[in-house]
Protein backbone atom coordinates (compact mmCIF):
# COMPACT_ATOMS: atom_id res chain seq x y z
CA UNK A 1 0.00 0.00 0.00
CA UNK A 2 1.20 3.59 -0.96
CA UNK A 3 -0.06 6.35 1.10
CA UNK A 4 -1.81 8.69 -1.14
CA UNK A 5 -1.36 12.15 0.18
CA UNK A 6 -5.03 13.30 -2.19
CA UNK A 7 -8.22 11.89 -2.91
CA UNK A 8 -10.78 11.55 -5.85
CA UNK A 9 -13.39 12.76 -3.93
CA UNK A 10 -16.60 12.50 -5.76
CA UNK A 11 -20.36 13.58 -3.52
CA UNK A 12 -23.16 15.52 -3.47
CA UNK A 13 -23.04 19.03 -1.86
CA UNK A 14 -26.59 20.83 -1.97
CA UNK A 15 -28.00 18.64 -4.22
CA UNK A 16 -25.37 19.30 -6.62
CA UNK A 17 -22.23 16.86 -7.50
CA UNK A 18 -18.79 17.66 -7.29
CA UNK A 19 -15.91 15.80 -8.53
CA UNK A 20 -11.70 16.03 -7.81
CA UNK A 21 -8.76 15.52 -5.73
CA UNK A 22 -8.68 17.37 -2.55
CA UNK A 23 -5.61 16.84 0.06
CA UNK A 24 -6.12 14.61 2.59
CA UNK A 25 -5.59 17.45 5.55
CA UNK A 26 -8.05 19.21 3.77
CA UNK A 27 -11.26 19.79 6.74
CA UNK A 28 -15.39 19.71 4.79
CA UNK A 29 -15.19 23.49 6.41
CA UNK A 30 -12.09 24.45 4.39
CA UNK A 31 -13.36 22.74 1.17
CA UNK A 32 -17.17 24.37 1.81
CA UNK A 33 -15.53 27.71 2.18
CA UNK A 34 -12.66 28.18 0.20
CA UNK A 35 -13.43 26.03 -2.88
CA UNK A 36 -17.53 26.52 -3.18
CA UNK A 37 -17.63 29.83 -1.57
CA UNK A 38 -20.18 28.61 0.55
CA UNK A 39 -19.20 30.55 3.35
CA UNK A 40 -22.65 30.17 5.47
CA UNK A 41 -21.11 27.48 7.37
CA UNK A 42 -18.66 29.12 10.02
CA UNK A 43 -15.13 28.66 11.75
CA UNK A 44 -14.78 29.44 15.26
CA UNK A 45 -13.45 27.23 17.71
CA UNK A 46 -12.22 24.26 15.92
CA UNK A 47 -12.64 21.71 18.63
CA UNK A 48 -15.48 20.13 17.97
CA UNK A 49 -17.38 22.63 20.93
CA UNK A 50 -18.94 25.60 19.61
CA UNK A 51 -20.76 24.17 16.61
CA UNK A 52 -20.73 27.02 14.06
CA UNK A 53 -19.32 24.71 10.99
CA UNK A 54 -22.23 22.23 12.22
CA UNK A 55 -22.90 20.66 8.77
CA UNK A 56 -25.06 16.91 7.64
CA UNK A 57 -23.54 14.37 6.30
CA UNK A 58 -25.94 11.93 5.31
CA UNK A 59 -28.45 13.77 7.17
CA UNK A 60 -26.55 13.57 10.27
CA UNK A 61 -24.71 16.45 11.86
CA UNK A 62 -20.61 16.89 12.02
CA UNK A 63 -18.41 19.63 13.37
CA UNK A 64 -17.18 20.24 9.38
CA UNK A 65 -13.87 21.85 11.25
CA UNK A 66 -12.74 18.63 12.01
CA UNK A 67 -13.94 16.18 9.63
CA UNK A 68 -11.76 15.54 6.49
CA UNK A 69 -13.32 16.74 3.01
CA UNK A 70 -12.92 13.01 1.72
CA UNK A 71 -14.92 11.48 4.40
CA UNK A 72 -17.81 12.68 2.49
CA UNK A 73 -17.08 10.64 -0.31
CA UNK A 74 -20.12 8.98 -1.73
CA UNK A 75 -22.13 10.91 0.23
CA UNK A 76 -24.60 14.02 0.33
CA UNK A 77 -24.00 16.96 2.24
CA UNK A 78 -26.14 19.74 3.69
CA UNK A 79 -25.07 23.53 4.82
CA UNK A 80 -27.01 26.24 5.46
CA UNK A 81 -27.29 27.39 1.63
CA UNK A 82 -28.89 24.17 0.86
CA UNK A 83 -31.75 24.59 3.65
CA UNK A 84 -34.06 26.58 2.18
CA UNK A 85 -35.90 25.55 -1.61
CA UNK A 86 -35.65 27.95 -4.14
CA UNK A 87 -36.90 31.42 -2.83
CA UNK A 88 -38.53 29.86 0.22
CA UNK A 89 -37.25 29.74 3.31
CA UNK A 90 -37.40 26.39 5.35
CA UNK A 91 -40.04 26.37 8.58
CA UNK A 92 -36.65 26.77 10.69
CA UNK A 93 -35.46 29.95 8.80
CA UNK A 94 -38.99 31.49 9.08
CA UNK A 95 -38.88 30.73 12.85
CA UNK A 96 -35.71 32.14 13.84
CA UNK A 97 -36.17 35.27 11.84
CA UNK A 98 -40.05 35.72 13.87
CA UNK A 99 -38.63 34.96 17.37
CA UNK A 100 -35.34 36.70 16.77
CA UNK A 101 -33.87 33.79 17.49
CA UNK A 102 -30.64 35.49 17.16
CA UNK A 103 -28.63 38.50 18.10
CA UNK A 104 -24.68 38.87 16.01
CA UNK A 105 -26.15 35.45 14.18
CA UNK A 106 -22.29 34.20 13.58
CA UNK A 107 -23.89 31.03 15.40
CA UNK A 108 -27.19 30.73 13.90
CA UNK A 109 -26.19 28.57 10.40
CA UNK A 110 -24.80 26.33 12.49
CA UNK A 111 -28.02 26.11 15.23
CA UNK A 112 -30.29 25.73 12.27
CA UNK A 113 -28.09 22.65 10.98
CA UNK A 114 -28.32 21.49 14.38
CA UNK A 115 -32.04 22.02 14.53
CA UNK A 116 -32.59 20.44 11.17
CA UNK A 117 -30.67 17.05 12.03
CA UNK A 118 -32.50 16.98 15.39
CA UNK A 119 -36.11 17.16 13.55
CA UNK A 120 -34.89 14.73 11.10
CA UNK A 121 -34.45 12.31 13.85
CA UNK A 122 -37.12 13.11 16.08
CA UNK A 123 -40.04 15.13 14.66
CA UNK A 124 -41.82 15.87 17.64
CA UNK A 125 -39.19 17.11 20.43
CA UNK A 126 -39.98 18.71 23.75
CA UNK A 127 -38.22 21.12 24.61
CA UNK A 128 -35.65 19.51 27.10
CA UNK A 129 -34.89 17.27 24.11
CA UNK A 130 -34.06 20.66 22.09
CA UNK A 131 -31.71 21.38 25.17
CA UNK A 132 -30.09 18.79 25.50
CA UNK A 133 -29.47 18.13 21.57
CA UNK A 134 -28.71 21.87 21.10
CA UNK A 135 -26.10 21.58 24.34
CA UNK A 136 -23.10 21.52 21.92
CA UNK A 137 -24.13 25.08 20.10
CA UNK A 138 -22.82 27.97 21.56
CA UNK A 139 -24.76 31.35 21.16
CA UNK A 140 -22.54 33.87 22.99
CA UNK A 141 -25.21 36.46 22.98
CA UNK A 142 -27.92 34.16 24.84
CA UNK A 143 -30.51 33.86 22.01
CA UNK A 144 -31.47 30.16 23.44
CA UNK A 145 -35.01 30.84 24.49
CA UNK A 146 -35.76 32.11 21.20
CA UNK A 147 -33.75 29.32 19.38
CA UNK A 148 -35.78 26.41 21.45
CA UNK A 149 -39.24 28.31 20.60
CA UNK A 150 -37.71 28.70 17.27
CA UNK A 151 -37.27 24.93 16.82
CA UNK A 152 -40.79 24.39 18.90
CA UNK A 153 -42.48 26.31 16.10
CA UNK A 154 -40.90 24.68 12.60
CA UNK A 155 -41.10 21.12 14.48
CA UNK A 156 -45.01 22.27 14.05
CA UNK A 157 -44.98 23.42 10.55
CA UNK A 158 -43.23 20.67 9.29
CA UNK A 159 -46.16 18.40 10.93
CA UNK A 160 -48.86 20.46 9.42
CA UNK A 161 -47.11 20.78 5.91
CA UNK A 162 -46.97 17.05 5.88
CA UNK A 163 -50.68 16.87 6.34
CA UNK B 1 -5.03 24.09 9.51
CA UNK B 2 -3.34 20.97 9.36
CA UNK B 3 -0.34 19.50 8.18
CA UNK B 4 0.11 18.01 5.27
CA UNK B 5 -1.14 14.27 5.78
CA UNK B 6 -1.40 11.08 3.81
CA UNK B 7 -3.64 8.22 3.98
CA UNK B 8 -3.68 4.74 3.19
CA UNK B 9 -7.25 2.37 3.88
CA UNK B 10 -5.96 -1.08 4.21
CA UNK B 11 -8.94 -3.59 3.77
CA UNK B 12 -7.98 -6.26 6.47
CA UNK B 13 -5.70 -6.22 10.41
CA UNK B 14 -3.11 -8.14 8.53
CA UNK B 15 -3.03 -5.04 6.06
CA UNK B 16 -3.37 -2.35 9.00
CA UNK B 17 -0.65 -4.09 11.22
CA UNK B 18 1.39 -4.43 8.17
CA UNK B 19 1.48 -0.63 7.62
CA UNK B 20 1.86 0.22 11.13
CA UNK B 21 5.35 -1.59 10.86
CA UNK B 22 6.31 -0.39 7.49
CA UNK B 23 5.95 3.18 8.47
CA UNK B 24 6.25 3.35 12.39
CA UNK B 25 6.43 6.33 14.49
CA UNK B 26 4.89 8.54 11.22
CA UNK B 27 1.74 6.97 11.26
CA UNK B 28 -1.36 6.55 13.43
CA UNK B 29 -4.49 4.72 13.00
CA UNK B 30 -7.16 6.65 12.33
CA UNK B 31 -10.75 6.10 13.00
CA UNK B 32 -13.49 8.57 13.53
CA UNK B 33 -10.59 11.13 13.99
CA UNK B 34 -12.59 13.00 16.64
CA UNK B 35 -9.89 13.42 19.11
CA UNK B 36 -6.77 12.37 16.44
CA UNK B 37 -7.87 15.33 14.13
CA UNK B 38 -7.65 17.99 17.38
CA UNK B 39 -4.41 16.96 18.70
CA UNK B 40 -2.59 16.77 15.22
CA UNK B 41 -3.99 20.37 14.49
CA UNK B 42 -2.80 21.50 18.14
CA UNK B 43 0.50 20.28 17.88
CA UNK B 44 0.29 18.17 20.38
CA UNK B 45 1.16 15.26 18.16
CA UNK B 46 2.68 14.52 14.83
CA UNK B 47 1.87 12.53 12.28
CA UNK B 48 2.64 12.07 8.45
CA UNK B 49 0.10 9.28 7.72
CA UNK B 50 -3.23 8.31 8.23
CA UNK B 51 -3.66 4.70 8.42
CA UNK B 52 -7.59 4.44 7.89
CA UNK B 53 -9.00 1.29 9.94
CA UNK B 54 -12.67 2.23 8.66
CA UNK B 55 -12.16 0.16 5.94
CA UNK B 56 -11.85 -3.21 7.62
CA UNK B 57 -15.51 -4.52 7.71
CA UNK B 58 -14.76 -6.69 10.99
CA UNK B 59 -14.41 -3.55 13.39
CA UNK B 60 -18.23 -2.85 12.57
CA UNK B 61 -19.75 -5.24 13.72
CA UNK B 62 -21.89 -5.67 16.71
CA UNK B 63 -22.82 -9.16 17.75
CA UNK B 64 -24.26 -10.33 21.15
CA UNK B 65 -22.76 -14.16 21.82
CA UNK B 66 -23.49 -16.47 24.83
CA UNK B 67 -24.33 -13.57 27.08
CA UNK B 68 -21.26 -11.51 26.01
CA UNK B 69 -22.04 -8.54 23.51
CA UNK B 70 -19.11 -7.88 21.17
CA UNK B 71 -18.68 -3.99 19.90
CA UNK B 72 -16.62 -3.76 17.38
CA UNK B 73 -14.07 -0.69 17.58
CA UNK B 74 -14.87 1.51 14.76
CA UNK B 75 -19.07 1.68 16.25
CA UNK B 76 -19.33 5.31 16.78
CA UNK B 77 -20.56 6.92 20.00
CA UNK B 78 -23.65 7.62 18.96
CA UNK B 79 -24.43 4.02 17.43
CA UNK B 80 -23.85 2.42 20.63
CA UNK B 81 -26.06 5.09 22.35
CA UNK B 82 -28.83 4.14 20.21
CA UNK B 83 -28.39 0.45 19.94
CA UNK B 84 -31.52 -2.22 21.07
CA UNK B 85 -28.67 -4.38 22.20
CA UNK B 86 -26.60 -1.90 24.05
CA UNK B 87 -30.11 -0.38 25.68
CA UNK B 88 -30.45 -4.19 26.91
CA UNK B 89 -27.48 -5.48 27.62
CA UNK B 90 -25.61 -2.68 29.21
CA UNK B 91 -27.84 -0.02 29.81
CA UNK B 92 -25.42 2.20 31.60
CA UNK B 93 -23.18 2.17 29.13
CA UNK B 94 -25.79 3.28 26.41
CA UNK B 95 -26.27 6.49 28.99
CA UNK B 96 -22.46 7.44 29.35
CA UNK B 97 -22.71 7.28 25.57
CA UNK B 98 -24.90 9.29 25.16
CA UNK B 99 -22.93 11.55 27.39
CA UNK B 100 -20.08 11.72 25.52
CA UNK B 101 -19.16 15.74 24.39
CA UNK B 102 -21.95 16.36 21.85
CA UNK B 103 -24.27 14.46 19.32
CA UNK B 104 -21.67 15.87 16.35
CA UNK B 105 -18.55 14.23 18.41
CA UNK B 106 -20.83 10.92 18.96
CA UNK B 107 -21.74 10.60 15.37
CA UNK B 108 -17.84 10.67 14.36
CA UNK B 109 -16.03 9.48 17.57
CA UNK B 110 -15.71 5.79 17.98
CA UNK B 111 -15.83 3.76 21.10
CA UNK B 112 -12.44 1.98 19.93
CA UNK B 113 -10.67 5.21 19.50
CA UNK B 114 -11.58 6.74 22.54
CA UNK B 115 -10.28 3.85 25.00
CA UNK B 116 -7.19 3.39 22.66
CA UNK B 117 -6.44 7.06 23.13
CA UNK B 118 -7.37 6.70 26.86
CA UNK B 119 -7.92 10.21 27.62
CA UNK B 120 -8.82 10.49 31.47
CA UNK B 121 -11.67 12.32 30.44
CA UNK B 122 -13.29 9.71 29.25
CA UNK B 123 -16.78 8.47 29.89
CA UNK B 124 -17.60 4.66 28.57
CA UNK B 125 -14.54 3.09 30.16
CA UNK B 126 -15.67 3.29 33.77
CA UNK B 127 -19.11 1.49 32.78
CA UNK B 128 -17.10 -1.10 30.74
CA UNK B 129 -14.81 -1.86 33.95
CA UNK B 130 -17.83 -2.88 36.08
CA UNK B 131 -19.07 -5.63 33.41
CA UNK B 132 -15.62 -6.86 33.60
CA UNK B 133 -15.32 -6.07 29.56
CA UNK B 134 -11.87 -7.25 27.62
CA UNK B 135 -10.40 -6.02 24.52
CA UNK B 136 -9.36 -7.93 21.73
CA UNK B 137 -6.00 -7.34 19.84
CA UNK B 138 -4.92 -7.60 16.26
CA UNK B 139 -1.56 -7.76 14.49
CA UNK B 140 0.28 -9.53 11.97
CA UNK B 141 0.71 -12.67 13.63
CA UNK B 142 -3.06 -13.16 15.38
CA UNK B 143 -5.35 -12.04 17.89
CA UNK B 144 -4.88 -12.02 21.97
CA UNK B 145 -7.24 -10.61 24.65
CA UNK B 146 -6.37 -8.36 27.70
CA UNK B 147 -8.94 -7.32 30.36
CA UNK B 148 -9.87 -3.73 30.39
CA UNK B 149 -8.39 -3.40 33.91
CA UNK B 150 -4.79 -4.09 32.28
CA UNK B 151 -5.19 -2.30 29.01
CA UNK B 152 -5.39 1.19 30.81
CA UNK B 153 -1.84 1.78 31.74
CA UNK B 154 -1.68 5.03 32.58
CA UNK B 155 -2.84 8.88 31.15
CA UNK B 156 -3.11 8.69 27.42
CA UNK B 157 -1.14 5.12 27.34
CA UNK B 158 -2.36 1.44 26.92
CA UNK B 159 -1.44 -1.93 26.21
CA UNK B 160 -1.20 -1.64 22.72
CA UNK B 161 2.34 -2.25 20.95
CA UNK B 162 3.27 -0.37 17.77
CA UNK B 163 2.10 -2.63 15.57
CA UNK B 164 -1.47 -3.69 17.26
CA UNK B 165 -4.72 -3.24 16.20
CA UNK B 166 -7.71 -2.98 18.90
CA UNK B 167 -10.25 -5.07 17.05
CA UNK B 168 -13.05 -5.38 19.70
CA UNK B 169 -14.79 -4.90 23.01
CA UNK B 170 -15.84 -7.36 24.84
CA UNK B 171 -18.64 -6.81 27.33
CA UNK B 172 -19.82 -9.62 29.59
CA UNK B 173 -23.18 -9.63 30.80
CA UNK B 174 -23.78 -8.27 34.33
CA UNK B 175 -24.55 -10.97 37.26
CA UNK B 176 -27.90 -12.18 37.10
CA UNK B 177 -30.54 -9.24 38.54
CA UNK B 178 -27.45 -7.11 39.44
CA UNK B 179 -28.47 -3.82 37.99
CA UNK B 180 -26.32 -1.01 36.92
CA UNK B 181 -25.57 3.10 36.78
CA UNK B 182 -23.32 5.45 35.70
CA UNK B 183 -24.01 9.15 36.35
CA UNK B 184 -21.43 12.26 36.10
CA UNK B 185 -20.73 15.47 37.07
CA UNK B 186 -19.56 18.01 34.01
CA UNK B 187 -18.70 21.41 32.99
CA UNK B 188 -18.59 22.19 29.35
CA UNK B 189 -19.35 19.30 27.70
CA UNK B 190 -16.30 17.52 29.63
CA UNK B 191 -16.67 14.83 32.90
CA UNK B 192 -15.49 15.79 35.75
CA UNK B 193 -16.09 12.63 37.21
CA UNK B 194 -18.37 9.45 36.16
CA UNK B 195 -19.17 7.05 38.23
CA UNK B 196 -20.41 3.46 37.19
CA UNK B 197 -22.06 1.23 40.02
CA UNK B 198 -23.75 -2.22 39.52
CA UNK B 199 -25.57 -4.10 42.72
CA UNK B 200 -27.35 -6.63 43.07
CA UNK B 201 -30.06 -6.31 45.38
CA UNK B 202 -31.91 -8.77 48.13
CA UNK B 203 -34.22 -7.47 51.19
CA UNK B 204 -32.85 -4.50 50.98
CA UNK B 205 -29.47 -5.06 51.35
CA UNK B 206 -26.58 -4.89 48.52
CA UNK B 207 -25.67 -8.24 48.36
CA UNK B 208 -23.14 -7.85 45.46
CA UNK B 209 -21.52 -4.59 44.60
CA UNK B 210 -19.33 -3.53 41.64
CA UNK B 211 -18.05 0.12 41.42
CA UNK B 212 -15.87 2.10 38.77
CA UNK B 213 -14.55 5.63 38.91
CA UNK B 214 -12.89 7.98 36.09
CA UNK B 215 -11.77 10.74 34.95
CA UNK B 216 -10.41 11.24 38.88
CA UNK B 217 -6.56 10.63 37.82
CA UNK B 218 -4.53 9.04 35.21
CA UNK B 219 -6.71 6.65 34.12
CA UNK B 220 -10.20 4.65 35.58
CA UNK B 221 -10.44 2.66 38.41
CA UNK B 222 -12.58 -0.57 39.15
CA UNK B 223 -12.77 -0.28 43.54
CA UNK B 224 -12.49 -3.70 44.25
CA UNK B 225 -11.64 -3.22 48.02
CA UNK B 226 -14.70 -0.79 48.66
CA UNK B 227 -17.03 -3.56 46.86
CA UNK B 228 -16.21 -6.11 49.39
CA UNK B 229 -16.64 -3.70 52.09
CA UNK B 230 -20.29 -2.62 50.79
CA UNK B 231 -21.55 -6.15 50.31
CA UNK B 232 -24.10 -6.87 52.67
CA UNK B 233 -25.21 -3.88 53.65
CA UNK B 234 -28.15 -1.11 52.87
CA UNK B 235 -28.01 1.80 51.19
CA UNK B 236 -28.14 3.77 54.84
CA UNK B 237 -24.70 2.26 55.92
CA UNK B 238 -23.23 2.04 52.25
CA UNK B 239 -23.18 5.51 52.01
CA UNK B 240 -21.20 6.00 55.41
CA UNK B 241 -18.81 3.21 54.14
CA UNK B 242 -18.58 5.62 50.89
CA UNK B 243 -17.81 8.82 52.86
CA UNK B 244 -15.16 7.11 55.38
CA UNK B 245 -12.86 5.77 52.64
CA UNK B 246 -11.18 8.90 50.92
CA UNK B 247 -7.79 7.84 51.70
CA UNK B 248 -8.29 4.59 49.64
CA UNK B 249 -9.29 6.57 46.93
CA UNK B 250 -6.95 8.89 47.18
CA UNK B 251 -4.20 6.44 46.87
CA UNK B 252 -6.41 4.52 44.15
CA UNK B 253 -7.56 7.21 41.83
CA UNK B 254 -5.10 9.77 42.12
CA UNK B 255 -6.49 13.44 41.97
CA UNK B 256 -5.46 16.69 40.19
CA UNK B 257 -6.48 19.73 41.16
CA UNK B 258 -7.28 21.14 37.80
CA UNK B 259 -9.66 23.68 36.15
CA UNK B 260 -12.76 21.45 36.85
CA UNK B 261 -11.96 21.48 40.39
CA UNK B 262 -9.66 20.67 43.52
CA UNK B 263 -8.50 17.17 44.44
CA UNK B 264 -10.42 17.77 47.53
CA UNK B 265 -13.39 18.57 45.76
CA UNK B 266 -13.29 15.99 43.43
CA UNK B 267 -12.71 13.26 46.28
CA UNK B 268 -15.53 14.54 48.52
CA UNK B 269 -17.92 14.61 44.91
CA UNK B 270 -16.75 10.78 44.06
CA UNK B 271 -18.25 9.93 48.09
CA UNK B 272 -21.44 11.37 47.27
CA UNK B 273 -21.52 10.46 43.66
CA UNK B 274 -21.34 6.67 44.02
CA UNK B 275 -23.86 6.88 46.80
CA UNK B 276 -26.29 8.39 44.15
CA UNK B 277 -25.34 5.72 41.74
CA UNK B 278 -25.97 3.00 44.21
CA UNK B 279 -29.24 4.95 45.09
CA UNK B 280 -30.27 4.73 41.01
CA UNK B 281 -29.32 0.90 40.72
CA UNK B 282 -31.48 0.54 43.86
CA UNK B 283 -34.60 2.61 41.53
CA UNK B 284 -33.53 0.42 38.46
CA UNK B 285 -30.56 2.05 36.62
CA UNK B 286 -30.35 5.31 34.22
CA UNK B 287 -33.30 6.80 32.57
CA UNK B 288 -32.03 6.21 28.92
CA UNK B 289 -32.73 9.08 26.48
Amino acid sequence: MIPQSTFNLSFIVNGKSWSGEVPIEETLLEFLRNRLRLTGTKRSCESEVCGACTVLVDKRSVSSCNYLAFEAHERAVLTIEGVAQNDELDPLQQAFIRNIGAQCGYCTPGQIMAAKALLIENPHPTREQIAEWLSGNICRCGAYGAIAQSILEAAQEYQKSKV
Amino acid sequence: MLSQLKLVQPATVREASQALADYGEKAKLYAGGAELLLLLRNGLLQSEILIDVKKIEALHRIRLDDGVLSIGACLTHRALETSTLVRAHAPALAYAESQVANVRVRNQGTLGGNLAFNDPHSDPGTVLLIHDASVVIGNESGERRIALNQFFLDMYATALEPADVLLEIEVPALPAGMKEAYLRLHRYQRPTLGVAAGGLMSDGTLEEVRLAVGCMGPKAERLTQLERKIAGVNLADAKRVLAEENNYLRELLRPVDDLLGSAEYKLYMTGVMLGEALKHVMQNGNELP
